[in-house]
């Protein structure tokens, strides 16, 4: 017997909800802290949280979170 | 092919001819109500903002949210020279995003902003506002802050 239409379609939207997720989910853990400076003529470099010039970088980024503070939420 | 061949050609020259177009640069120091105008139109623009600065071309401070002027004065002018140090180079943008926030960093027309946000916000979004921001602060004053357009029968 044929599945009902309504019921193909919520099929559907939960498997793009379980998609979303997913994604979501990936791009979280994924999002490692990063530093990444771009320069003239579209060049960019990274560097890493444990190099000296990277290390400086998140002092630097670190104290002026701290002088935003947070969002007042609503 | 032929139209691959010329959209090939046309993307490098166009390439050519943007890397070598130098940014406008200030004719003035922007005054600071001008900077606070701005400041306002990128806060509005940007949900995710925390916080921002302007710093003129001295590094001097334009406008800052919050009540700490002369700290975030400070802490930008660390953030700048700890990136230029980077490679001995001077940086045009930065995007530094740790657990407790993003901080990104635009030099634009002789001018820079700061802003601090929450996680996970569009970098390139942001960065590009930012960089128009500074532009229209650097080639006009800022009038007042744009608010929502009226609707009709408000």
């Amino acid at each position: 017997m044929p599945a009902k239409p309504h019921r193909i379609l919520l099929n559907r939207v939960s498997v793009y909800a379980d998609e979303a997720a997913a994604f979501m989910r990936r791009r979280r853990i994924s999002r490692r802290p990063f530093a990444r400076l771009y320069y003239p003529h579209g060049r960019s470099a990274d560097h890493a949280q444990d190099s000296s010039s990277g290390a400086e970088l998140f002092v630097a980024a670190g104290r002026l979170i701290e002088v935003a503070g947070r969002k007042e939420k609503g | 092919m032929t139209t691959v061949m010329i959209q090939e050609a046309r993307a490098r020259v166009t390439v050519g001819i943007f890397a070598d177009m130098p940014d406008a640069v200030a004719a003035a120091r922007p005054s600071g109500e001008s900077a606070e105008a701005a400041l306002a139109f990128l806060t509005e623009m940007s949900p995710d903002l925390r916080g921002a600065a302007i710093l003129g071309p001295d590094g001097e401070l334009l406008a800052a949210t919050g009540e700490e002027p002369e700290r975030w004065r400070e802490d930008a002018a660390a953030l700048f020279v700890a990136a230029d140090g980077a490679e001995d180079v001077p940086v045009e943008q930065m995007h530094i995003a740790t657990e407790q926030g993003e901080v990104f960093a635009v030099r634009n027309a002789g001018l820079a902003a700061v802003t601090v946000t929450d996680r996970f916000a569009l970098a390139s979004l942001m960065l590009f506002d930012m960089g128009s921001t500074l532009r229209r602060l650097a080639s006009s004053d800022f009038g007042p802050p744009e608010g929502p357009h009226p609707r009709r029968g408000d």
